[in-house]
């Protein structure tokens, strides 16, 4: 058995894993056009994305994009999260369903329903717009990622600090916050990741020299046909996964996932 | 100690109000607008939509995409996760770590991949024509099996992580347990894995199967403008035509096809369990 299981395993990572490979050896060929064994080795299409004006703006937008839409929901989710598993309200479930609801739809779908009936009637700028959506997508993120770890505190040490005269406030921010300090953390790290890579809910919503980064992938996906869709995804594959590598080790990332 | 109090209810009401506001209010809206375009109720924008074959076409090819991709999941997910799990605690948080990765890297940059293996001097006609397997390199891309492909390696990690915890939960040597008594491993499988699993494949199918319907990214970039699913025919209704009626009405059949995949799958499970509750 244990063959078999070694042989699918090798199978499916194949499959999972191998096309970064892939297209990491694609982004180093020198040539004009994609194609794949890269037939002579460059760094060209790494330094022509590096410098490129689009991609420099795209990317900024998507940095800030990703912080303050990740800081929104948890600034929203945290208190809704510590409701939930400390006091289990009546109507509890049906709350939760409420603030997972953003996940079941298509982003597509959430653009576009925010685009019409909130953007335009308000005159909102594509900054804030994009901030809206995507902070209204990482919410459910948020309250999951954060009531998991709140469900693992023991709620007696909480209660020993008020009886020993500390305000809830107080007893929140000494007691409750430092032990859910890494749910927090990767709640933070889960919703950057999420919210700069989203497609979907951004489509909509993106205006005329404004885009995130991924969009701007995307259109220039259909527009050109050389290495250099390739070179960027390389660095973006790179930097998830020093991001990604560097949070499972200090907090343990993938236990939240 | 936590007693009643209006505490939750301030807590939890921004999030509550956001999430109304946001996202549950314009969208219906936009449910409400293709029943009442104009103020009067109507389904002439339901009516147009399911007039033209080629947004039937456009609903039956998403429906299968759905389908096959999910299946495909199952089958693979169920040996991969059977597979880590009998890999020995030590290998498995690391096989968890590996099947995880490809999550978070951005899904332009693996669509994107395949686009390099795929294509006409891509990694897969290169090699077939450089083995003199073939002197034409074969059209891949642009086709609905392209879009399978990425799809499936976009969501089979969905389907792995619930299985995982699903067969990690097993009670302790129960599969011994049968095997001892004479089961074959079909048997255990059916009898044993399938019943005890069930959950972890509900929860799994109905993440990859709304994933997979839903997707944007795959479809566009893979499917290319022959091969429209509901996602990218919603996004040229809006960009080019800008007609938001029907665009309402393909939003409106999308959210559909997601809550009643969930509804079904979940009284699969259930009716399940009282059939498997009254056999004992």
């Amino acid at each position: 058995m244990r063959a078999i299981g070694r042989i699918v395993l090798g199978v499916a990572f194949l499959f999972l894993i191998g096309p970064f490979a892939v297209i990491v050896a694609a982004a180093f060929h020198g040539g004009d056009t994609l194609t794949f064994p890269p037939n002579h080795l460059s760094m060209r299409w790494i330094m022509e994305v590096l410098a490129n004006r689009n991609f420099q703006t795209s990317f900024v937008l998507s940095i800030v994009l990703a912080i303050a839409a990740t800081l929104a929901a948890l600034a929203l989710g945290v208190p809704a999260a510590y409701a939930l598993v400390r006091y289990r309200p009546r109507g509890a479930g049906a709350i939760r369903g409420l603030l997972g609801s953003p996940v079941v739809v298509s982003g597509l779908v959430v653009g576009l329903a925010l685009l019409h009936y909130v953007v335009v009637p308000l005159d909102l700028p594509v900054t804030i717009a994009l901030f809206v959506a995507h902070t209204a997508i990482l919410l459910p993120y948020a309250v999951r990622v954060v009531s998991a770890s709140l469900v693992n505190l023991r709620v007696d040490i909480e209660e020993a600090a008020v009886l020993l005269g500390a305000s809830r406030l107080t007893a929140f921010r000494l007691i409750v916050l430092p032990n859910i300090r890494n749910g927090l953390l990767a709640a933070f790290v889960l919703g950057f990741i999420t919210s700069f890579n989203e497609v979907p809910a951004s489509l909509f919503l993106t205006g005329p020299g404004i885009r995130t980064l991924p969009i701007e992938m995307m259109l220039s996906m259909e527009l050109v046909y050389d290495p250099s869709i390739a070179a960027l995804s390389t660095l973006l594959t790179l930097g998830t996964l020093i991001m990604v590598l560097a949070s499972e080790r200090l907090l343990g990332l993938s236990r939240y996932v | 100690m936590f007693g009643r109090s209006h505490a939750p209810a301030a807590l939890v009401a921004p999030a509550s109000l956001y999430v109304a506001a946001a996202f549950l209010l314009p969208v219906a809206i936009l449910i409400a607008g293709t029943i009442l375009p104009g103020g009067k109720l109507s389904a002439a924008g339901y009516v147009r939509f399911f007039a033209d074959p080629l947004s039937l076409e456009v609903v039956w090819r998403t429906v299968r995409i759905g389908i096959v991709v999910t299946i495909v999941c199952i089958v693979l997910g169920y040996a991969m996760a059977l597979a880590i799990v009998d890999a020995g605690t030590k290998a498995r948080g690391q096989l968890i770590g590996l099947t995880i990765l490809p999550l978070m890297i951005s899904p332009v940059a693996r669509t994107y991949a395949w686009v390099v293996i795929l294509g006409r001097v891509g990694l897969f006609n290169n090699l077939i024509v450089g083995l003199g397997l073939t002197q034409q390199p074969f059209r891949l891309l642009f086709s609905e099996g392209a879009v399978y492909v990425g799809l499936v390696q976009l969501f089979l990690p969905i389907m792995v992580l619930p299985l995982v915890s699903a067969l990690e939960n097993l009670p302790a040597d129960v599969v011994a347990a049968a095997r001892t008594l004479g089961a074959d491993w079909f048997t255990v499988f059916r009898r044993l894995l399938l019943p005890l699993t069930r959950e972890g494949l509900v929860i799994g199918g109905t993440l990859v199967f709304n994933g997979a319907v839903t997707a944007y990214v795959t479809p566009a970039v893979l499917g290319g403008t022959r091969n429209l699913s509901l996602a990218t025919l919603l996004y040229q209704q809006v960009a080019v035509t800008d007609d938001l009626l029907a665009a309402g009405v393909v939003a409106t059949i999308l959210i559909a096809m997601s809550v009643t995949a969930s509804v079904l799958l979940r009284r699969v499970s259930t009716s399940r369990d009282r059939a498997l509750t009254r056999a004992r």
